[in-house]
């Protein structure tokens, strides 16, 4: 938007040459700022980091370096990534297992007030537990394998899902469903054809918190028990003093945790598109 | 014209219709009594403060608001629950964000459980009617809130009920669409002669549209007054700036403040009593 009107702005204003290119370079770098000041800041903490650590000779076991970080990264790069596998695929499991579970369990307790009853004092109850003490268990229950460390991810990021699914079935306005119900359409259409779809909106934001949740289960799940997976490499290296090796592993999670969070944001504008807004 | 040859039934028949909301000490009775019959045909417009219970009303005769005591008739047949031959249309257009404007007009048709193929045809003609021909692709929020309601009109036509029931459909308008939505709403009607009731707070928007305007006043309300708009049709805009027109608008607007300041009192005067021979 800038940029045509910019353009526009330049094209019949084209007599008095001189002060026209300063101002459309400064426009340009006035919509480059919200991509380039983040970067920045993070470039010069990067760069801070680096001095701080090198000019106070901190033990690079304490914290080493981001130099020294970016070098193990390449090093070891074919075996992070062998494990970051191991971690982005039972991620993505547990994720598509909580979407689905999350929008059944609204649309149940939307569909039916006893089941909602039955289950909504419970689902809030549990969420009040601190889940993350309950991972333990699910090793005992399930045993050290992926069904266990994906259960308990599913556990953990179900809920947000169901919580926004709830949310938007409730916000469909009050006439639309007065329409539904002068057409004579059945509770099972008007769930379908309207009140699932008004809430994609509402489940893509839950989506998006539950993406990052599935990731923080799958590392405890992985913390606990098993033989791969990065919150095992991280583990491992962090149990032999070797910091760098810990932080390359955390540097691939983040990226890890963008990549899903992106693809959520992905299937976010194709709905919107959908969606017309 | 022709239509006074036939002898016109009554299409809408509300018979001592009473609303009460709650029980016990909460209880609060919101229609004392309402007693009107609406012609074959007849377009009524009902006027009346806010919070008069004529959204009330509509909704009980479209059979989505229980009825306290009293009896409505649409069509003949006891008013239990909603019917496909009554239509009705709301302030907003309520159409769905993600569909095309032609898929909004037919959702009543997939509701309905009827084949889209029969359909399809009649609501392309209401939208090229309504001055949307060629916008059938494109989505509401493409729209301007004009053109929402003019969907939510070929929505509510599609299904081709006997009744149409319009709860304040223009009210969130601005007043330049509004009157332009009027004088879409005037052409279609003439066209199509459909029953109408009609809810409004804008007496010459009711004086415009109407074959009779009902005011509804007082708390519990009742119909406080029935008055016949005797101006031939087809009707135009330019209805609005005779004598005459503003003249009716005028004993309305009286009747209306009347509603407000003394309603509490008002004695439901007997239907149609001030519409005998308007035709």
């Amino acid at each position: 938007m800038d940029d045509k009107t910019a353009v526009a702005q330049s094209i019949p204003t084209d007599a008095p040459p001189e002060p026209l290119p300063n101002e459309t370079a400064l426009r340009h770098v006035y919509a480059a700022l919200p991509v380039v000041l983040p970067l920045l800041t993070a470039v010069l903490a990067l760069i801070a980091w680096e001095i701080a650590v090198k000019a106070a000779g901190v033990n690079p076991t304490i914290l080493p370096p981001p130099s020294a970080i970016m070098t193990r990264l390449v090093e070891a790069y074919p075996l992070i990534l062998q494990h970051a596998i191991y971690t982005g695929t039972e991620t993505i499991m547990a994720f598509a297992i909580s979407v689905p579970l999350g929008i059944l369990l609204a649309v149940a307790m939307s569909y039916s007030r006893f089941i909602n009853w039955a289950l909504y004092p419970n689902l809030i109850f549990f969420q009040l537990i601190p889940k993350i003490a309950l991972a333990p268990l699910f090793i005992v229950w399930l045993g050290i394998g992926a069904p266990s460390r994906v259960s308990f991810s599913v556990f953990i990021c179900f809920f947000p899902v169901m919580i926004a699914t709830a949310a938007g079935l409730q916000s469909v306005d009050r006439d639309l469903l007065k329409l539904c119900r002068s057409v004579l359409a059945t509770n099972m259409q008007i769930m379908f054809h309207v009140r699932l779809p008004y809430s994609m909106p509402y489940i893509f934001s839950g989506m998006k918190v539950s993406v990052t949740m599935a990731i923080i289960g799958i590392v405890v799940g992985e913390f606990i028990a098993s033989q791969a997976g990065l919150g095992y490499l991280i583990l491992f290296a962090s149990s032999r003093q070797q910091t760098d090796f810990s932080l390359a592993c955390i540097a691939v999670l983040c990226i890890l945790g963008l990549a899903l969070y992106g693809m959520v944001e992905i299937g976010e504008m194709l709905m919107r598109r959908w969606y017309g807004n | 014209m022709s239509e006074i040859s036939q002898v016109p039934s009554d299409d809408v028949i509300c018979q001592n219709v009473r609303k009460v909301y709650g029980t016990g000490k909460a209880i609060f009775q919101a229609i004392r009594s309402v007693s009107f019959s609406v012609k074959q045909g007849e377009f009524v417009s009902i006027l009346g403060p806010s919070g008069c219970g004529k959204s009330t009303l509509l909704m009980m005769i479209a059979g989505l608001e229980g009825i306290t005591s009293g009896r409505i008739q649409v069509g003949g047949r006891p008013i239990v629950k909603p019917r496909t031959e009554i239509g009705i249309m709301f302030q907003d257009p309520t159409l769905l964000p993600w569909k095309s404007a032609l898929d909004n007009v037919l959702f009543p048709i997939d509701m309905m459980r009827r084949p889209r193929r029969q359909y399809r045809e009649r609501a392309i003609e209401l939208l090229r009617m309504t001055g949307l021909g060629g916008s059938e692709k494109k989505k509401p929020r493409q729209l301007s809130g004009g053109m929402r309601q003019r969907v939510s009109i070929c929505r509510v036509l599609v299904s081709d009920p006997r009744v149409l029931l319009m709860d304040e459909p223009f009210s969130a308008l601005d007043a330049i669409t509004r009157d332009e939505m009027n004088v879409v709403l005037l052409d279609i009607w003439q066209r199509y002669r459909k029953t109408a009731v009609f809810v409004t707070h804008s007496i010459r928007e009711a004086v415009l549209l109407s074959d009779r305007v009902l005011v509804m006043g007082g708390s519990p309300s009742t119909v406080i007054s029935d008055i016949a708009v005797p101006f031939p049709r087809p009707r135009d805009f330019a209805l609005g700036e005779t004598a005459e027109f503003n003249q009716l608008c005028a004993l309305l607007r009286d009747q209306v403040q009347h509603a407000h300041v003394e309603g509490g009192k008002a004695v439901a005067p007997a239907p149609n009593a001030l519409n005998s021979g308007a035709f």
